[in-house]
């Protein structure tokens, strides 16, 4: 039985400014007599979305900035209506949409803390008792009784998180939220809400742009794309489609993305990137490669005025930009000087070790006596590594295969045991 | 209608933590403190008193300064339930745009959150009348049917009033005028009785004087005023005559304001 339902949704928003009361006039003058009357145009944040989730599941909501998310999630949560279609949703919501809406500056942590409770539909009596939890866990004892205006920014949000994820309810939905507070406060969080999700069973939305986190979350999640719904399936597959539709969205437009590195200003001029591909053994062009294939990364530079012991470096980094690996070219290749004019570099990989996923090459030209950086730039071309059989891929593999043998041994059972 | 009783039980505990905020908030960080609920009223007597040394206002058996005092008891707290409530709305867009709950918490709570400050100044009210040796009689009764009357007229102006101000923020600057307009043609410098007096004895304006009276009497402050003085200070019964064609009006306009209310509020968070 689905615990929420949402039928052929589609939310306009008209474009531009609201009409002057003059306009109004003449507009309804227009329409009582007959003639054509000028409306503004509406965009459709959300096209015809229809989908249900069942109790208990964890839904990822994913998608491009401008994609709908946050419209579907404020439809969601009663706080805007769809145009058309239609909404149910059986239970208690309680929406994380901003942690901390509706804190106000004037009041101390305390009455903030019932303030708050009594927006999101808590009762006082609940929030008596529940309310030691929430100051522990924001982590504010000493301080519960100044006026929220003198906390720091991540103390307010602390405590709107606090609050916020101790209403009880029965559909949660979450808009970015664990991106608040220093490292430890988001781990904090984050084990917060997965133990709202997988230990109390609740039924949740999570929209975020972090992907591995949504992955790492969700059971299922739903891509969506200029308001309609692309993918809606196993989180695995979706994220990677994801991945996919990111990369050649960003590949599209190769030379501006070379001109914009050559401008950075990690970019002195003097040694520009004309070109940079994967090529396999063939040494053809390719994009998206298996785990463990032999590939090659070539780099077409041009100098401008003549390098002395240049070195070139090369990495790969995951597209949330974790630096997984490097390799630069002092020790193995002692060039003295590099004149004016084309020159190509080939970097080798005989066993590409990363999981299937998409990945991004980073590269960077230093000036080998000083260490001067002559040119760096991220994010320069992404490929993608992809499994022979994409349904194979049941669970989240991480980032590289860990080496190792596995053994089985089986236990010595002694005789003495049975007597 | 049936709607709006609900939402009052099931979101009273919110309106009620709303209107301590609004409260705590006003008079933090203030020195006077909750004092101003009593200063305003205070002030605007002795402004009146000037105003009568000039051109001479009979207040009948009453003292001119109780009996204004008494006036502007009631008067201000309409008048503020019913500004605050109009701009309540877009003041709390921040709420409307992350968090759903009906949205006529936001007018109600204004009009509660003036319930405090009207006990003040009944307080202050009844020192005046232990200082001018007025004692009160069971027509005191009354009062907290007068208090709904004006609550209820507020509300007509305030739920149309923050519904339009959120496509028309004309609305919130206009309110004012709209506001002492509606108090100078309320017997708050001067008493019900003289212009009774004018239009229904003398009938100053010939024919059109009873008329007359009747419009002067749409206005639901003018037979509101003159009853809450009657219960406080004359020790007599609302003079129904005056209060009816006010209490008519507010009845029928609230539906509808409310409705208008109701059916634009699913718009709010996508305009505000």
């Amino acid at each position: 039985m689905p615990i929420i339902q949402v039928e052929h949704v589609t939310k306009e928003y008209k474009l531009g400014q609201l009409t002057s009361l003059k306009q109004t006039v003449l507009n309804s003058i227009n329409r009582l007599t007959g003639r054509p009357v000028e409306e503004r145009k509406p965009f459709k944040a959300l096209d015809d979305i229809h989908f249900s989730v069942d109790e208990g599941e964890v839904v990822g909501i994913i998608g491009h900035n401008g994609a709908g998310k946050s419209t579907l999630l404020k439809l969601l949560a009663n706080i805007a209506r769809p145009s058309s279609g239609s909404i149910k949703v059986k239970g208690k919501v309680a929406p994380l949409i901003e942690v901390g809406a509706g804190l106000v500056a004037d009041l101390t942590g305390r009455e903030n803390i019932y303030l708050n409770g009594a927006i999101l539909g808590i009762s006082k009596k609940e929030i008596g008792r529940k309310f030691d939890e929430i100051v522990g866990f924001a982590e504010l004892e000493e301080f519960i009784d100044t006026p929220i205006k003198r906390y720091s920014s991540g103390m307010q949000v602390r405590l709107g998180f606090s609050i916020a994820t101790s209403v009880e309810s029965d559909v949660l939905i979450v808009d970015e939220v664990l991106a608040v507070g220093d490292l430890a406060f988001q781990r904090k969080c984050f084990d917060r809400m997965e133990d709202l999700i997988k230990r109390q069973g609740k039924t949740v939305l999570l929209v975020s742009h972090n992907i591995r986190q949504v992955e790492r979350l969700c059971s299922r999640v739903i891509l969506l794309n200029k308001g309609s719904v692309v993918s809606d399936g196993n989180a695995n597959a979706v994220c990677t489609q994801f991945y996919e539709a990111s990369d050649t969205q960003i590949s599209s437009s190769p030379t501006s993305s070379l001109d914009l590195a050559n401008k950075n200003e990690c970019a002195t001029g003097e040694i520009l990137l004309r070109g940079i591909e994967i090529l396999d053994t063939e040494d053809k062009p390719i994009n998206s490669l298996r785990h463990k294939q032999a590939v090659k990364i070539r780099l077409d530079y041009e100098v401008t005025q003549e390098l002395r012991a240049p070195v070139f470096g090369i990495g790969i980094h995951t597209t949330d930009f974790i630096y997984l690996a490097t390799q630069q070219s002092a020790k193995q290749l002692k060039l003295e000087k590099l004149g004016i004019g084309q020159h190509r570099l080939t970097f080798d990989i005989p066993s590409f070790p990363f999981m299937p996923g998409v990945y991004s090459i980073r590269a960077g030209v230093a000036e080998g006596s000083t260490s001067r950086t002559l040119f760096y730039a991220e994010n320069l071309l992404h490929l993608q590594v992809v499994l022979e059989n994409a349904e194979d891929r049941i669970w989240n593999d991480g980032l590289v295969e860990l080496s190792g043998s596995w053994a089985y041994t089986q236990p010595k059972i002694s005789e003495s045991t049975y007597d | 209608m049936t709607g709006i009783l609900k939402n009052l039980i099931e979101y009273r505990e919110l309106m009620a933590v709303l209107a301590w905020k609004n409260i705590t908030l006003r008079y933090k960080q203030s020195y006077l403190g909750i004092l101003w609920a009593v200063l305003k009223p205070i002030v605007l007597v002795l402004i009146f008193m000037v105003l009568r040394s000039f051109v001479g206002i009979d207040s009948g058996a009453i003292p001119y300064p109780i009996l204004t005092y008494s006036a502007l008891t009631i008067w201000i707290f309409f008048q503020e339930s019913a500004s605050e409530g109009v701009s309540s709305v877009v003041g709390n867009a921040n709420l409307i745009r992350k968090i759903y709950f009906p949205r006529e918490v936001f007018p109600l709570t204004s009009v509660i959150t003036k319930l405090v400050e009207l006990g003040i100044s009944l307080f202050i009210l009844a020192g005046l009348m232990a200082w001018y040796g007025i004692a009160p009689t069971w027509q005191i009764l009354w009062l907290p049917l007068l208090v709904l009357n004006a609550m209820l007229a507020a509300l007509t102006i305030a739920f149309i009033g923050s519904a339009l101000n959120v496509y028309y923020r004309d609305v919130s600057t206009a309110l004012p005028v709209l506001l002492s307009l509606i108090m100078y043609m309320s017997p708050v410098i001067y008493p019900l009785a003289l212009v009774k007096d004018k239009l229904l004895i003398h009938q100053a304006a010939g024919e059109w004087s009873n008329v007359l009276y009747t419009v002067f009497t749409l206005n639901p402050l003018a037979g509101l005023i003159d009853a809450f003085q009657n219960i406080t200070l004359r020790g007599l019964p609302p003079d129904a005559a005056a209060m009816m064609p006010g209490l008519v009006l507010t009845l029928v306009l609230l539906p509808f304001s409310y409705l208008y209310f109701k059916r634009a509020e699913s718009y709010f968070a996508d305009v505000v």
